[in-house]
């Protein structure tokens, strides 16, 4: 990724990819102090324009709540990601979420861990904003968010240094 | 080494916002802090392992304490849980 390059120089570090398409916007933006505070980890936000949420990176399902509405990813690389599609949608209790992928799995960047009715949920009253969390930051030297704007789901939006 | 039971009153369980305090609470102490339930356990100082515990209302969990500051951290973790759990 150009972009990450031109930052970090040669080594282009581990790049979390966004879940979802969207928006990439910063985790101050993200109308809840767990997250814009970095109470929860460090990293940003993207506003979904798609249902499909896959997974940011190569690794292993280390939770899928129970509701569908987050899950944790644990990287090859060592990153701890949170997906937390929408804000306080735990009080959904799993309506509009689709659960695809189970505690355990292997995943591959890309691979479906979940979809959310994201038009229905917004009906329902809720933000949609989805935080996508790095909850070990401590063991990284560096956490980089690329520049806000219009992600593909995949697309790098976060770059660790270890 | 100290310990207390206690069971989760909240509707939706360990959830991100409680358990990500907990986490911060926790790093606040020297002592090794444990919560299990479930039948599984954990260090309370990391996030994905204490949303892993698959806690929810009604479930009995046990938290231990141990260290040079088990007196204080007793203190606050507890009443952490019964404010926000």
């Amino acid at each position: 990724m150009k972009l990450f390059q031109n930052l970090l120089g040669k080594d282009n570090g581990i790049e979390i990819g966004s879940p979802v398409a969207g928006r990439l916007v910063s985790i101050k933006e993200v109308n809840d102090p767990t997250f814009s505070e970095e109470i929860l980890g460090k990293g940003a936000a993207v506003i979904p324009s798609d249902n499909r949420i896959c997974s940011p990176i190569d690794g292993k399902v280390t939770t899928m709540f129970p509701t569908g509405h987050a899950a944790a990813v644990t990287g090859d690389n060592g990153a701890a990601v949170l997906i937390h599609v929408g804000l306080d949608t735990v009080n959904l209790k799993g309506e509009y979420f689709t659960i695809h992928a189970a505690d355990g799995q292997d995943v591959k960047k890309g691979d479906l861990l979940m979809e959310a009715d994201i038009e229905k949920i917004k009906e329902a009253g809720y933000d949609v904003i989805t935080p996508v969390i790095v909850c070990n930051p401590d063991d990284f030297s560096e956490i980089q968010m690329a520049e806000s704007g219009d992600v593909a789901q995949g697309d790098a939006i976060l770059n660790l240094k270890k | 080494m100290k310990e207390f039971q206690y069971v989760i009153q909240d509707p939706v369980g360990l959830h991100a916002r409680p358990a990500g305090l907990l986490v911060k609470q926790a790093a606040g102490f020297q002592s090794k802090i444990t919560v299990s339930g479930n039948g599984k356990s954990c260090d309370a100082k990391k996030l994905i392992m204490l949303m892993s515990l698959g806690i929810t209302q009604g479930t009995e969990v046990t938290c231990q304490i141990e260290g040079e500051d088990e007196e204080a951290a007793f203190e606050a973790i507890q009443k952490f849980f019964t404010e926000n759990l």
